[in-house]
């Protein structure tokens, strides 16, 4: 559901020349949780001087959990499903709490999105954390439409998702609409992102 | 008009939306979060102690942080656990950031760990002491003197052989505020020395900028009683090898080190590998002192030290993944003649010990849920090896970690029911 309403959110953010829609669309994504009984994870802060600087940070991480509320299980049958069913175009980076290099990559990804003006899910997949931990991170990855983290043991995972993957992050693989794969340690290359988003 | 076609189209995306939630049973599967299961962190911490005993220090399944111990005499018949006050600290123990544990003189103990902070990538090295052989241990405190919400973290420590504890670990204080300076390259690594089992501690002092961000730091006692270190390091722009320094000595002025230009590390590995990324990959490394027949008869002896380290190298043009062993000179430098990869294209973490001519590297393999323990051993001081399946398990497991005191070489491999040793000595 959330998901969904992330997707809605950044098809509506690539068509700024529809300022109206876009106003509709704001608060349709606002109201429908609402609407559906259900419930975003965030809380709003407010500041005072003797806590700011907390606040400020809580503040910027919540920024993330307004469109995250949940870590997504990954397990060593996810990628063959993923790949069948998932969408297409679509990127996904492999990423762990304590790689410092990867939101880099993330964004790469991201400004080749805003680019193209396209509503591509760009999805993180954290390696070695879940649900509150994992998604402490996700102020990191501008862009996220969606976090999943690994659910069962590390390198049976990574194997179901190419074999030759040695255990280095940012792993990204990058899915073209046609559903041809591209796959990289580190930042994706300018022709890669051509390839990917052409 | 047109905005109300607008409107029009909105109202039927988010009827599609809404429609779609529960007509598409594979999208419900891709967006339906599973309930995560307990991760239990398995990465331990073990060392021996000066009477023997193999002492370990993991996180058991309700995220405290245990020790117990297996008497010399029967390596595996484990004491029954003992929880340890962290004051409720929160504690990483995954892959190569895991607690840690080391013996000194005079009853000395030292356990430590890495705490996440509340900000993502940072953290402190909190450390809890003992002064009666690891029976009871102090509060976990803060080693490092810089307190800023940063990183501190891949913390290693060791004693040195006049009982001087040493700590290491990665640090970004030198990282400028974002647009207030240049861009700086990694990590660093500091470290500071203790001249009383933990109880004071020097001043944080730098030992190398530019250290790659997310990858434990090997250390090693030398048979002349200094302390060598390497570790994942960021040559120029983005060249992710090995950086080798010695340590200072805990007489020298420390203070003098925490600020200004530090050394150029000795550069021990030349895999050039290219790439702004995390390998999430430490390099393993023991010093050695080796007399050969010729040596002998003029008395003097070869020093220098057996790395492994995993990289990836351009061979005929290809991306070559891989663990390598080399041995290093008496200044860290490799002797390209002995660069060799380990005879598994899958090895991942491997470590090495040495003592006198024998050598140990051991390492994981895993394939789907399989896990495999291997181990190449070498009796000529790393001329030659022989490889040796040492057990498997299937299911998450931890890395092999290796200890050693004097020719005692034990491996301790723990997966989610147990904590297996294997004697490897002489």
């Amino acid at each position: 559901m959330t998901s969904r309403l992330n997707q809605l959110k950044a098809w509506s953010m690539f068509h700024s020349d529809k300022n109206r829609l876009f106003s509709k669309l704001a608060s349709l994504t606002v109201t429908l949780p609402m609407l559906l009984g259900q419930t975003l994870h965030a809380q709003d802060h407010k500041h005072s001087d003797s806590a700011q600087k907390h606040q400020h940070q809580k503040q910027h991480q919540n920024q993330a959990s307004r469109t995250l509320s949940t870590t997504h299980a990954f397990h060593e049958k996810s990628w063959p499903q993923l790949l069948k069913e998932g969408p297409r175009p679509a990127a996904y980076l492999f990423t762990t709490t304590y790689c410092s290099t990867c939101p880099a990559a993330f964004e790469v990804l991201h400004q080749a999105v805003k680019e193209k003006g396209k509503p591509v899910p760009l999805m993180a997949v954290m390696m070695d954390a879940s649900g509150t931990k994992a998604l402490r991170h996700a102020s990191h990855f501008k862009g996220i439409t969606k976090m999943y983290a690994f659910e069962g043991f590390e390198p049976e995972i990574r194997q179901s998702v190419d074999p030759a993957w040695p255990n280095v992050t940012p792993y990204v693989v990058m899915i073209d609409a046609k559903g041809n794969l591209q796959k990289v340690i580190g930042p994706p290359s300018p022709e890669m992102l051509k390839r990917w988003l052409p | 008009m047109r905005s109300l076609k607008h409107m029009w189209l909105a109202l039927m995306a988010c009827g599609l939306l809404v429609l779609g939630m529960g007509t598409s049973p594979s999208a419900s599967a891709q967006n339906k979060p599973a309930k995560h299961t307990k991760r239990i962190q398995l990465a331990t911490g073990a060392a021996l102690a000066p009477d023997g005993r193999l002492w370990v220090v993991g996180l058991n399944e309700h995220g405290q942080l245990f020790m117990q111990s297996s008497p010399a005499q029967a390596l595996g018949q484990w004491t029954a656990p003992v929880i340890l006050n962290t004051q409720k600290d929160e504690i990483a123990a995954d892959g190569e950031s895991r607690p840690k544990m080391a013996f000194g003189p005079n009853g000395w103990a030292v356990v430590t760990y890495t705490q996440p902070l509340a900000k993502p990538y940072t953290g402190f090295v909190r450390m809890l002491r003992s002064t009666d052989g690891a029976q009871t241990f102090s509060a976990p405190f803060t080693v490092h003197q810089d307190r800023q919400e940063i990183t501190h973290r891949f913390e290693s420590i060791l004693f040195d052989a006049q009982g001087h504890l040493h700590t290491l670990w990665i640090d970004k204080r030198d990282i400028p505020a974002k647009g207030a300076g240049p861009k700086y390259i990694g990590a660093a690594v500091y470290g500071n020395v203790s001249k009383d089992g933990g109880a004071t501690f020097s001043a944080d002092y730098k030992l190398a900028d530019h250290s790659c961000e997310c990858c434990r730091i090997a250390m090693s006692n030398t048979p002349d009683g200094k302390v060598a270190a390497v570790w994942r390091h960021v040559f120029g722009e983005q060249t992710r090898d090995h950086g080798f320094a010695f340590l200072p000595e805990a007489s020298a002025n420390v203070q003098s080190l925490s600020k200004g230009p530090t050394i150029t590390p000795v550069r021990s590995t030349f895999d050039d590998w290219q790439i702004n990324a995390c390998p999430h990959h430490g390099p393993g490394l023991a010093a050695y002192q080796s007399q050969s027949v010729k040596d002998a008869a003029s008395n003097t002896s070869q020093t220098g030290f057996h790395m492994v380290w995993f990289g990836i190298r351009k061979q005929d043009g290809q991306d070559v993944a891989g663990v390598r062993y080399a041995r290093l000179g008496a200044q860290g430098e490799p002797l390209l003649n002995t660069v060799k990869p380990l005879p598994d294209a899958r090895a991942e973490h491997a470590d090495v010990l040495s003592h006198k001519q024998r050598v140990v590297i051991v390492w994981r393999v895993s394939e789907g849920s399989q896990s495999t323990l291997k181990a190449w051993i070498s009796e000529d001081a790393g001329q030659s090896f022989n490889l040796k399946v040492l057990g498997n398990t299937p299911g998450p497991n931890d890395h092999p970690r290796l200890v050693q005191r004097a020719e005692k070489m034990l491996v301790v491999w723990r997966n989610t029911t147990e904590i297996k040793v294997y004697d490897l000595s002489p």
